[in-house]
């Protein structure tokens, strides 16, 4: 069976096929809202900004340049609004003492640990890193991107990809360290 | 505890690599070097298993957050519906290109060109090498200006102003990749105006490379095509 590529897809957006446009949505709606709601933590907000995000595309079809995925382009144009959205609602970009005031109503690492799952504890750690430490994390380890793909969905050179994604491990080992699992690094 | 690997360039280099190793989105010369290494470096291979087992759980973290609610397409195509087919960047230039363009100039606030102004400085520096490389390279044996490359209807440009926050280092790379240079500018309000090739692009490339630009809001706030 022919499966239509995202850059033909995108061609007919581009000269107005609402049903390309549905099919490109369907097939990557779910990442981009995942990515999206790991960064904003509110499921309404996340809905708005994918919204946003495809209507973005709708209207930007005919620029699209194939030297990027389309799935790059949309993170891309996604972690834009995001951020755009955080900032806005923080009036200051996020750090990690700001992350840290974050409130997340899952269970601390150390009380997952008191229940014996690794798992668990490492994902704990994970929700509680920096928004830029859980983007680099997420767009490797789940988005499956290349250096990159991240340095052009992030804005940010190849090299700080490599030595962001290296803070943020080390991050989540130091913090599974202060809740009682020692990987052996850091 | 000492980290043998983090003061190691060699093995550091190939460590910050892991995390491309194990996604499998590495090119394959590096994967062959760091097949190489992990042979004979247990370390390495320990620091990927960590990789492995945190890929693995940030998989089910992101699987666990389930999937937009079917309101998100309605309200997409609704609007869609509700929205006129845009006409092409050039096709609204020449209805009005200087209203167009004033209208965007009057809607950035202050603060913001006031903040393309400090990083105006930062780019005048990078830029000044890149200008002095060019001059040297186009001195021939007759008399040359210190100033800039003047701007020739055989080249192609685009006007922009600089995000609040972008920063040297990025606005640098900015230029690298797109491989611009600055050919005029900061004008009063700020704005730029860039190199972005020579007379062989068509409108809708400039356009395009526009378009590419502007998705790149972490460094600048306005791009449009200009003559």
């Amino acid at each position: 069976m022919h499966t239509e590529s995202d850059e033909d897809l995108v061609k007919r957006i581009a000269s107005g096929d609402r049903l390309a446009m549905k099919v490109l949505f369907s097939r990557h709606q779910v990442r981009v809202y995942r990515f999206v709601l790991r960064l904003v933590r509110d499921e309404t907000l996340a809905e708005d900004v994918i919204s946003d995000v495809f209507m973005d595309l709708w209207r930007q079809a005919d620029r699209f340049e194939a030297r990027a995925s389309v799935a790059t382009w949309l993170l891309a144009i996604a972690r834009n609004k995001a951020w755009s959205l955080l900032r806005k609602r923080r009036d200051a970009e996020l750090d990690e003492d700001y992350a840290n005031t974050i409130e997340d109503e899952s269970d601390g690492p150390e009380v997952v640990l008191q229940k014996q799952d690794k798992g668990l504890a490492i994902r704990a750690c994970l929700e509680r890193l920096s928004a830029e430490h859980r983007e680099v994390v997420d767009l490797v380890y789940y988005h499956e991107t290349s250096v990159e793909e991240v340095a052009r969905i992030v804005g940010i050179p190849e090299n700080t990809v490599k030595t962001r994604l290296f803070h943020a491990r080390k991050k989540l080992g130091d913090m599974l360290k202060a809740a009682g699992i020692d990987r052996g690094w850091p | 505890m000492t980290d043998s690997i983090a003061s190691d360039p060699k093995r550091r280099e190939l460590e910050e690599l892991l995390p491309f190793y194990a996604n499998g989105r590495i090119a394959a010369a590096d994967k062959a070097r760091i097949e190489a290494a992990l042979a004979t470096d247990a370390e390495l291979t320990a620091r990927l298993d960590i990789i492995r087992d945190d890929m693995a759980e940030t998989v089910l973290l992101n699987e666990h957050l389930g999937a937009p609610s079917p309101r998100v397409l309605e309200t997409l195509m609704a609007g869609i519906e509700a929205e006129p087919r845009q006409m092409p960047l050039l096709t609204r230039a020449k209805g009005g290109f200087l209203g167009w363009l004033g209208g965007l100039l009057a809607s950035q606030p202050p603060r913001r060109l006031a903040y393309a102004g400090a990083a105006a400085v930062a780019l005048i520096a990078i830029q000044a090498v890149a200008i002095g490389g060019l001059a040297l390279r186009d001195a021939g044996a007759g008399f040359q200006t210190a100033s800039a490359p003047g701007t020739r209807a055989s080249e192609r440009y685009v006007l922009l102003s600089f995000a609040p926050d972008a920063k040297a280092g990025d606005i640098a790379s900015f230029f690298k990749r797109f491989d611009a240079s600055v050919v005029d500018g900061p004008r009063a309000n700020g704005f730029f105006k860039v190199r972005v090739g020579d007379a062989s692009l068509s409108p809708a490339q400039v356009d395009a490379i526009a378009a590419r630009m502007k998705a790149e809001s972490g460094i600048v706030s306005f791009v449009a095509a200009t003559p």
